[in-house]
């Protein structure tokens, strides 16, 4: 018998479940090894002292947490689920709680008064409504009407309307300077010289000059 | 949190002297799991009360806390309740399948903690330990339960998670060396082998500390 044999040997040795011959050479062993025996010991001291060790035993409320949180009858996976949830999945289940049908009409209230401050009569609905064609030309109606709006807004902006007048500003400007500039040079070219006018525009783009020429 | 895997049950040759046991443990269990898989709200409690003992005791022998204990007991059996169903009665016993999913989940729980553990400083831990040396040392006789448990809790810490589980499966909740290989998954040599050098650390963590074992 080996070491390693003792230490696997040794639980069914202190259960009392070894068979005798085994249990001779076990007891032979430990009497030459210094090492398995003193394994030995250790592994009898510590099997006796845990068996002075009480039980922990749970607390009482744990038990009660834990049985509020039981199935109530049969498991709910095993139930099968409604048309509308296997239909939609589980997002409609969201929907449909109290605090968003609440949610729901308090955004419908609120659209109904500010249309009610804002003088926006309600028209009743009728059935020649509900017609496709009638519908689509109602939208595209509408979404042209939004658009030009929409424009005519931004059109009238303060803002838009400087920087417009801004830009144009310095068009004119740049195309007054281009001509002045082209004026001057057919003037010195006239004289004979080639240096070019200390008046002439530092930034002249190219195809301006080129149209002058 | 990460998924408790429950691998299939690898079965072993039952001696006869275990199989009335066995037996008896099998029938109960399954007919409790059947009842309530039917939906007995009276066998969820029943089931609870059979065993969040041994769950609560796995996981305070464990993690040497309460607080963290109740809340690993707490997620094991809301797990039960969840998996039930993959629980086959015909393939081993229940005592074994949950024992191996509060397993699970106390690994995890485990290397979770593993950073948090390492940021903690010894000296924490030292002082309770202490504490209980000194009164081990003045108490000249046996140890009294509750002291005993204290100890028993400061030296499992010490020991390696693999040596520690063994341990607490064995010597704490006694299970049997067939029971502990299905829920470590690990041959019955390799049970015996750890739970040895798992009692021998125990005896010299404990002697370290003048408990006279």
């Amino acid at each position: 018998m080996n070491c390693p044999e003792v230490e696997i040997l040794l639980c069914d040795y202190f259960d009392g479940t070894l068979p005798h011959p085994q249990g001779i050479a076990l007891e032979e062993h430990l009497a030459v090894c210094s090492a398995c025996a003193e394994l030995a010991r250790d592994v009898e001291g510590a099997t006796a002292f845990l068996d002075v060790v009480p039980v922990a035993d749970p607390p009482a409320e744990l038990l009660t947490r834990i049985l509020h949180q039981a199935p109530r009858g049969a498991q709910k996976s095993e139930e099968r689920a409604p048309w509308w949830r296997r239909l939609f999945g589980g997002w409609v289940e969201n929907v449909l709680q109290p605090r968003y049908a609440m949610g729901m009409a308090m955004t419908v209230l609120s659209l109904a008064m500010l249309a009610r401050f804002a003088h926006i009569e309600p028209r009743p609905l009728h059935a020649s409504d509900l017609d496709p064609a009638r519908v689509w030309q109602s939208i595209d109606d509408h979404s042209h009407r939004v658009w030009d709006r929409a424009m005519k807004y931004y059109d009238n902006l303060r803002l838009v309307i400087e920087i417009q007048s801004r830009l144009k500003e310095w068009s004119d400007q740049e195309q007054t300077a281009g001509v002045s500039g082209a004026a001057s040079q057919q003037t010195t070219g006239g004289q004979g010289s080639e240096k070019t006018s200390g008046t002439a525009p530092p930034r002249q783009t190219p195809v301006q000059t080129n149209d002058k020429r | 949190m990460a998924t408790v895997a429950i691998p299939a049950g690898r079965w072993t040759w039952v001696a006869p002297h275990l199989q009335a046991r066995t037996g008896d443990r099998l029938d109960a269990d399954a007919q409790l799991v059947e009842r309530c898989l039917s939906g007995q709200d009276a066998a969820w409690e029943e089931l609870v009360k059979l065993h969040s003992r041994r769950v609560y005791s796995i996981c305070y022998r464990f993690t040497s806390s309460d607080a963290e204990a109740q809340d690993l007991t707490q997620e094991v059996f809301l797990r039960v309740f969840k998996n039930l169903k993959s629980f086959r009665s015909g393939e081993g016993l229940f005592v074994v399948w949950l024992t191996r999913l509060t397993r699970n989940l106390l690994i995890d729980h485990y290397r979770r903690t593993r950073l948090e553990r390492a940021t903690e400083s010894l000296e924490d831990q030292a002082p309770a330990l202490e504490e209980n040396t000194a009164m081990m040392s003045r108490t000249e006789g046996m140890l009294a339960g509750r002291e005993a448990s204290e100890l028993l809790q400061s030296a499992l810490q010490k020991l390696s998670p693999d040596l520690r589980e063994t341990v607490i499966l064995r010597d704490l909740e006694e299970l049997e060396y067939r029971e502990i290989a299905q829920v470590l998954n690990v041959p019955e040599g390799t049970v015996k082998s750890r739970l040895n050098r798992g009692r021998a650390e125990l005896a010299r963590v404990l002697r370290r500390h003048k408990v006279r074992i």
